[in-house]
């Protein structure tokens, strides 16, 4: 049993985090990737700035504006930053369901981002600074993970993290080898910067050795079942925790979220990964982000803004 | 080391300098009070960079707890944290014994009081207090009117305010009846004093306050209904912009109940639900740190969001039961104060262990004429005001802000009290990295449900300004953590 509000910042809680230490791997696969002028450096940016927008991409940004921009500009829901004030501002509110092991990571992450001298951290060695968050990051998913109880409200900040990751990765793959975007990386140096980006490159390398292509690299961040950045690594999770949260809502005979969480995980489970052509890669990805977007909207309604006329006690 | 005393006149401008204020730790001949006497050389061993360290490390603990409030800027909004001093104020156990029998008599005849008022009104019969200060409140509340109050137990949570006058003897100077804060900087201080001063702490026999929680706890239980056998307590606040939200938070998380926003509780059939992910939840016992006005708008102001609409209906029907109970605000009220020996004596045929401080009630025309003759030497408080606001302290304030100020009380004089400027006693602390005394006054918590319980600790709030006797956290107090010694003086046995 736990408040419907806390359920949904909880929720957010494990997006926001999960959407913070993406954009500090974006921001310093960035600036690593572009410190010479070449064509891949070129590819980087395009596929980095194309991930992090919603189409319109503005062409003449300096790489080192759009890393600024991804970590620092507040205000903006999709920069560093502000992703870790929001994700600070839910624990506040639902600092009572968090333990203080947890809550004292994620503060400490916040005052350091906030800080007076971040800023001059950024600028004098972005590299270090970013590390550092993405550790820390690392340390508050270790906290709760070792000292929250693993009931109800893990359950949710494990769904924020999850959709979050399944959106992030697609959109990554979009941004990478999408038609509809044109211009697909083709430069060796743009594809393991992808890889990145999306933390995959060891794990990659032990999978396939130093093959770099693109219908690999594909085939692992959709299908490969042990990458926890995969698709569909990350669409069984959601599967797993919605299953577990929904155990005790009575829903009077509609269906709930889990039948789309059974539904998306199976269609990343028996896909025919390896005769998949990249066309039906594209459309896979889109009905991916798409039904993301439907299990987001699903758990708000069924969890959160239910109808009291529904659950009226009898 | 020799520690320096007050300095005796203090006050600019007072026309007679009033007695030196008592210090905790010094004696008038300038020695160490027997139960400091351990502290006094563990503190005198450290060097200046050692308590300053220790100084980073409490502000530390405190910033990565989130105890913390938001200055918001023209640019940008940044967290402080509330100053903390490092020394801890010591109060031995046969002092300690007189406060507890004096609160606990307090509250016992303050709930009397309020049982009265709400029902026969005998008080107000027999003439002990005037009719028109108890009904004509603003605090007063006529939905309460007959209502049922498990144990008679209006007011759950009082923190009330004492100060140690000049002669060495506690006082009360506030009874805060309505939703008192602080608890959370009693038990976080002692966190962080464990921290700080772990071998003074142990050789001193300090008494546990750890347990507040747990006894909050069962006190919120015991107002629930018999027949409820698993009683679901809440703790409900305003939300995250409260200046007091951590302490709202925290006491939900130490006694594991949910806390819930005034938007997760919905009133059906005069009971009150919270919304689970699963459902909704009946709610037995609501800890409400909202105030009267806001709890329900069809009940008090209209224009509430903070609270549930028919809330006070479900409290009626018996359903649910609210703590503090509305209404309890008259209790506390500066003017029905003065009157609070006699309340005292008249429901329980005492005398008042703890004194009152004298008080003019402006409302008496030859009162209010001797106040308006004294302005320089008297506080005058708002009656409905608290944390320091609508108040002047007449020694301190310029002639324009008296005659401003003399201005306000012809206008309104029943809105106003007055009282005798008290030197608070004074504490060490640590001022810029040196030790130097404060005024400081005392806040206990005192719990009451099926029975009455003090928890042997308190939040030692001190003006951090030189000189200054305003205390509260709004006007630049800040607080410390406050030993109460056990039966056994373990301090001196352990030197």
């Amino acid at each position: 049993m736990m408040l419907a509000r806390v359920a949904d910042s909880l929720y957010w809680i494990g997006r926001y985090v999960e959407r913070a230490e993406h954009m500090c791997r974006l921001a310093d696969v960035l600036l690593n990737a572009t410190l010479d002028r070449t064509e891949s450096s070129g590819q980087v940016a395009r596929m980095v700035i194309s991930a992090v927008s919603d189409g319109e991409h503005p062409e003449d940004v300096s790489p080192w504006d759009a890393a600024m921009a991804i970590t620092m500009e507040s205000g903006d829901s999709d920069s560093v930053t502000a992703a870790l004030a929001r994700a600070r501002e839910n624990a506040r509110q639902v600092r009572d369901q968090l333990t203080t092991e947890t809550w004292e990571r994620l503060n400490l992450i916040y005052l350091r981002v906030t800080g007076p001298r971040a800023n001059r951290e950024f600028s004098d060695a972005p590299s270090q600074f970013l590390h550092d968050i993405i550790a820390d990051l690392h340390l508050f998913k270790g906290a709760a993970d070792a000292t929250m109880s693993h009931g109800e409200g893990w359950g949710f900040l494990q769904l924020g993290v999850f959709i979050e990751r399944a959106q992030l990765t697609g959109r990554l793959l979009q941004a990478g080898f999408g038609r509809s975007l044109g211009r697909p990386v083709t430069e060796h140096a743009a594809m393991t910067a992808l890889l990145r980006m999306s933390c995959a490159l060891e794990p990659y390398l032990r999978k396939h050795t130093a093959d770099i292509q693109p219908r690999l690299i594909r085939q692992f961040l959709m299908f490969d079942e042990d990458f926890p950045r995969s698709l569909r690594f990350a669409t069984a999770r959601i599967e797993e925790h919605l299953s577990g949260v929904g155990r005790n809502v009575d829903l009077g005979g509609a269906a709930g979220p889990e039948r789309l969480a059974g539904r998306l995980k199976a269609r990343l489970l028996y896909a025919e990964a390896e005769t998949l052509t990249g066309e039906d890669s594209d459309l896979l990805v889109a009905t991916v982000l798409e039904e993301c977007a439907r299990l987001h909207a699903g758990i708000y309604d069924t969890f959160v803004a239910y109808s009291l006329e529904m659950r009226l006690p009898a | 080391m020799r520690y320096a005393l007050a300095e005796t006149t203090p006050i600019a401008g007072a026309t007679a300098p009033g007695p030196a204020p008592y210090d905790e730790m010094i004696d008038p001949d300038g020695d160490v009070r027997p139960h400091y006497a351990a502290l006094a050389r563990r503190v005198a061993s450290l060097s200046d960079e050692d308590l300053a360290e220790r100084q980073r490390l409490l502000e530390r603990f405190f910033l990565l707890q989130g105890i913390t409030f938001t200055v918001y800027g023209a640019e940008s909004s940044t967290e402080r944290i509330i100053p903390t001093d490092l020394l801890p104020r010591i109060i031995p156990a046969g002092e300690w014994a007189t406060i507890e029998a004096g609160l606990v008599q307090r509250l016992r005849a303050l709930n009397m009081f309020l049982a009265d008022i709400y029902s026969d009104q005998k008080i107000l019969m027999d003439g002990v207090v005037p009719r028109e200060l108890v009904l004509g409140a603003p605090s007063y509340r006529r939905e309460m009117q007959n209502l049922f109050v498990p144990h008679q137990a209006y007011a759950n949570v009082c923190g009330s305010d004492l100060i140690r006058k000049p002669d060495g003897g506690f006082a009360v100077l506030e009874d805060n009846l309505r939703v008192p804060s602080g608890v959370s900087y009693m038990l976080a201080n002692r966190e962080a004093a464990k921290r700080t001063f772990p071998g003074s702490f142990r050789m001193a026999g300090v008494r546990r306050i750890e347990q507040y929680p747990d006894l909050l706890l069962s006190t919120l239980r015991s107002m629930a209904a018999d027949w409820r056998p698993n009683p679901q307590v809440v703790v409900l606040t305003p939300g995250v912009y409260n200046s007091a939200y951590f302490e709202h938070a925290y006491l939900a998380r130490l006694m594991g109940v949910p806390l819930v926003e005034g938007r997760d509780l919905v009133t059906h059939d005069n009971m009150v639900y919270m919304r689970t992910t699963t459902g909704l939840r009946r709610v037995d016992v609501i800890y409400r740190r909202v105030d009267d006005d806001f709890i329900d708008p069809l009940t008090f102001r209209r224009d509430s969001s903070l609270g549930v609409a028919g809330l006070f209906n479900a409290y009626r029907g018996g359903n649910v039961v609210i703590c503090n109970a509305p209404g309890t605000g008259v209790a506390d009220d500066k003017a029905v104060y003065a009157y609070v020996p006699e309340i005292i004596s008249y429901y329980l045929g005492e005398d008042a262990i703890l004194p009152n401080i004298e008080t003019f009630l402006c409302r008496e025309p030859s009162q209010l004429s001797h106040v308006l003759a004294n302005l320089d030497k008297l506080v005058v408080k708002a009656v409905g005001a608290s944390g320091g606001y609508g108040m002047l302290v007449g020694p301190h304030a310029s002639r324009a802000e008296r005659e401003s100020f003399a201005e306000a009380l012809r206008a309104d004089p029943e809105n106003y009290i007055a009282q005798p400027t008290i030197q608070l006693s004074t504490a060490p602390c640590l001022i810029d990295g040196a030790i130097d005394p404060r005024h400081v006054d005392l806040r206990p918590f005192i719990l009451s449900g099926d029975k009455i319980r003090v928890t042997p600790g308190a939040l030692t709030r001190v003006a951090l300004k030189k000189g200054s006797l305003v205390v509260n956290s709004s006007q630049g107090g800040g607080s410390k953590d406050t030993w109460v010694l056990g039966e056994t003086e373990a301090g001196e046995a352990g030197a």
